[in-house]
């Protein structure tokens, strides 16, 4: 008896080693043929973490992206829901800290921005499997704003999922004429004081409007754009501080405090005690607007001068165990299928990450097809004006700028 | 003690009619949200009723249900073992004096004074060491680290006005030392280890980022559900998942309220912590 049940233990502790393939070694998959890769990745998981505040993004992760990789690969797909995409970098640095480099809790993260930053300087990432994708051939890498996550060169450490240009929103109920333009919403504000505010900085949505007064300020992005300046910085950081503590006293409450987060100035902008709100991705309005956060009255729009844009990624951690695994998720997600079902207004509505028209005929058809929701800005129209991000230097002074000269 | 009794009865009614409005009435507007679509100012009620955000929280998507289960596991055990770290503990610091004490106290309660993110992060580097990361007993045990605390200092206080004079003349009288404990100490310290679990429950109930970094994603609390939602501004969503959240904390507030009614000569204070 005894021996048996030992048996059975020894058997059960060490059948799923048997089963799932360790493929925390990134080098013997790059280059690998892909069928190789997916039969290592058969019947294992993959552990995505990614924000989670989201229902109807939760429900196409774990239902739909879930759903193709059980069906036609045998994958398990975890989705563990992040408050701040923060929490899982400090996994991973943590176990990197701690020496564990082929067993990390974290397969992927959905990512942008800062966070990419410090996964790639921290050595956090890994690169350079992108041409082992089949699905990479329908990414543009010569495009500047793929190839460049916030001013980082993405070197092969990560592929788009999405892109975004950030839009403001007002309620026509509210509001007859927006303003399009930076000039025409700080004279907006002086004529309707009290009814504007921004988020503070570091909030992602409230800095990336700091930039946009910045721009303005510096009389156009062309100047700012390469390595970070000193000198041109402090001309144009001086004239943002001037627009910004100008138009302070003309803010919600006086501008005695700012909102901290971009879920409070959407409560505000709901609540009618601000006329408008933004995002970096307009589709958050039409899933606001299914939801019953925002009236169906609210709208979206683009600048005349302008709005920048920008993509985001997915990541593999350097010390994933489950690296072919997370390959095929990837290779889902850049699909023309799942790229063409995220469009769908009612699934989420995002910009897909791939180019569209490299994706098989019938697929461009149902793609040109989408009626978008009503609320979100056309994304056609948006891109007519889109301005670059700066390089990730620019970003953190403006950050620091404001909270020193603006926020204090 | 001559006051009129009717009227300390009546003041008394009165407090705890008072006491349970202010815990209730912040729960309505939550139970409300869970089924409206589009609440917004001026509006007094929701435009309109909807079951959605209950859909999603009770769908398998969500993940709710599965983690309700695991979170009152955890919150269970990691009460269990606070109450078998924390009473000796508590006793110790209650009824002796040593070289040192007011050190220990301070270790004690170091937990809960440094800030939240620096101790999880110099813990996931221990735990993973010690192989315990991305498991339930993993979380189990780093809940205790602000469990202890609470259950530590209020059986301290507990046994500051208790009298071991009541065990000597038990052992005197023939009891052996399981029985002493059962009939005298037990008694005496239950209301402590009540109030102290209490704590340590609703403590290990409601954490996140310990769970989240040392679970790895592995181990979903009800929290880290929630929080997602309430840090999105999905008040429907976080007002579904909300209502599940405090159901055990009321339940169990409620099985053991009538311990808590400070009738019991016991609860003496928390003595001089």
């Amino acid at each position: 008896m005894r021996p048996t049940a030992i048996a059975l233990l020894t058997l059960s502790l060490s059948s799923p080693a048997l089963v799932l393939a360790d493929t925390s070694d990134g080098s013997a998959l790059i280059g690998q043929d892909w069928d190789t890769i997916v039969e290592m990745a058969r019947g294992g998981e993959v552990n995505w973490f990614m924000w989670g505040g989201s229902d109807t993004i939760n429900r196409y992760v774990s239902d739909y992206v879930g759903g193709v990789l059980m069906d036609d690969y045998g994958i398990t797909l975890n989705r563990i829901g992040l408050t701040d995409t923060t929490e899982a970098i400090n996994i991973v640095l943590g176990e990197k800290e701690a020496g564990v480099t082929d067993a990390g809790a974290v397969d992927m993260i959905w990512i942008n921005g800062e966070n990419f930053r410090t996964m790639k300087q921290a050595d956090l990432a890994w690169c350079g499997y992108t041409e082992t994708l089949p699905n990479n051939v329908l990414i543009d890498w010569t495009n500047p704003a793929i190839a460049n996550d916030f001013g980082v060169p993405v070197d092969g450490c990560e592929v788009p999922w999405n892109r975004a240009q950030f839009a403001f929103a007002y309620d026509t109920a509210r509001t007859e004429t927006p303003p399009r333009s930076i000039p025409e919403l700080l004279d907006w504000i002086k004529a309707n004081p009290g009814q504007f505010t921004y988020p503070a900085p570091p909030d992602f949505n409230g800095a990336v409007f700091v930039r946009h007064v910045f721009y303005h300020a510096a009389g156009g992005v062309e100047g700012l754009l390469g390595d970070f300046d000193q000198a041109r910085y402090d001309a144009a950081a001086a004239a943002t501080w001037d627009i910004l503590n100008e138009i302070e006293p003309l803010l919600w409450r006086e501008g005695a405090t700012y909102p901290t987060s971009i879920t409070q100035l959407n409560g505000l902008f709901a609540n009618q005690e601000v006329a408008f709100t933004f995002d970096y991705d307009p589709s958050q309005f039409g899933l606001g607007v299914q939801s019953g956060q925002y009236p169906e009255t609210v709208m979206s729009y683009g600048l005349t001068d302008g709005t920048i844009g920008n993509t985001n990624y997915t990541i593999i951690p350097f010390n994933s165990p489950n690296k072919a695994a997370a390959l095929v998720l990837q290779n889902v997600l850049l699909s023309a299928e799942a790229q063409l079902e995220k469009a769908l207004p009612e699934v989420w509505g995002t910009v897909p990450g791939i180019e569209v028209d490299r994706t098989p005929a019938e697929i461009q058809a149902a793609f040109a097809g989408i009626e978008r929701h009503p609320s979100v800005v056309d994304p056609a129209e948006l891109a007519q004006n889109a301005l670059p991000e700066l390089q990730a230097g620019w970003i953190s002074a403006i950050e620091q700028g404001w909270i020193e000269n603006v926020g204090r | 003690m001559d006051r009129d009794p009717v009227m300390l009865r009546t003041l008394r009614g009165l407090a705890g009619l008072a006491l349970i409005l202010w815990l209730v009435l912040p729960l309505i507007p939550l139970a409300i949200w869970s089924f409206a679509r589009g609440w917004r100012f001026p509006d007094i009620l929701p435009q309109s009723w909807t079951l959605q955000a209950w859909d999603y929280a009770l769908s398998d998507t969500s993940g709710v249900l599965d983690s309700l289960t695991l979170t009152i596991w955890i919150a269970l055990c990691a009460t269990g073992l606070s109450i078998l770290i924390g009473v000796p503990a508590g006793r110790a610091l209650g009824l002796s004096t040593f070289r040192g004490k007011g050190l220990v106290e301070m270790m004690i309660l170091a937990p809960i004074i440094v800030p939240g993110i620096a101790v999880a992060l110099g813990l996931h580097g221990v735990f993973i060491g010690l192989g315990l990361t991305n498991t339930t007993t993993g979380v189990i045990l780093v809940h205790l680290i602000p469990t202890l605390p609470y259950m530590t200092l209020v059986m301290a206080g507990i046994f500051a006005n208790y009298d071991t004079a009541f065990e000597d003349q038990a052992r005197s009288l023939g009891a052996s030392p399981w029985q002493t404990f059962r009939h005298v100490t037990l008694p005496a310290i239950l209301p402590g280890i009540i109030v102290g679990g209490l704590f340590a429950f609703l403590v290990s109930w409601s954490q996140y980022i310990l769970t989240l970094l040392i679970g790895g994603g592995r181990v979903i609390t009800l929290p880290l559900l929630l929080f997602n939602f309430a840090a999105s501004g999905r008040n429907d969503i976080a007002g579904a998942i909300g209502m599940i959240y405090i159901l055990p904390g009321v339940l169990v507030l409620i099985l053991t309220a009538r311990h808590l009614t400070g009738r019991n000569a016991a609860i003496g204070g928390l003595g001089r912590l």
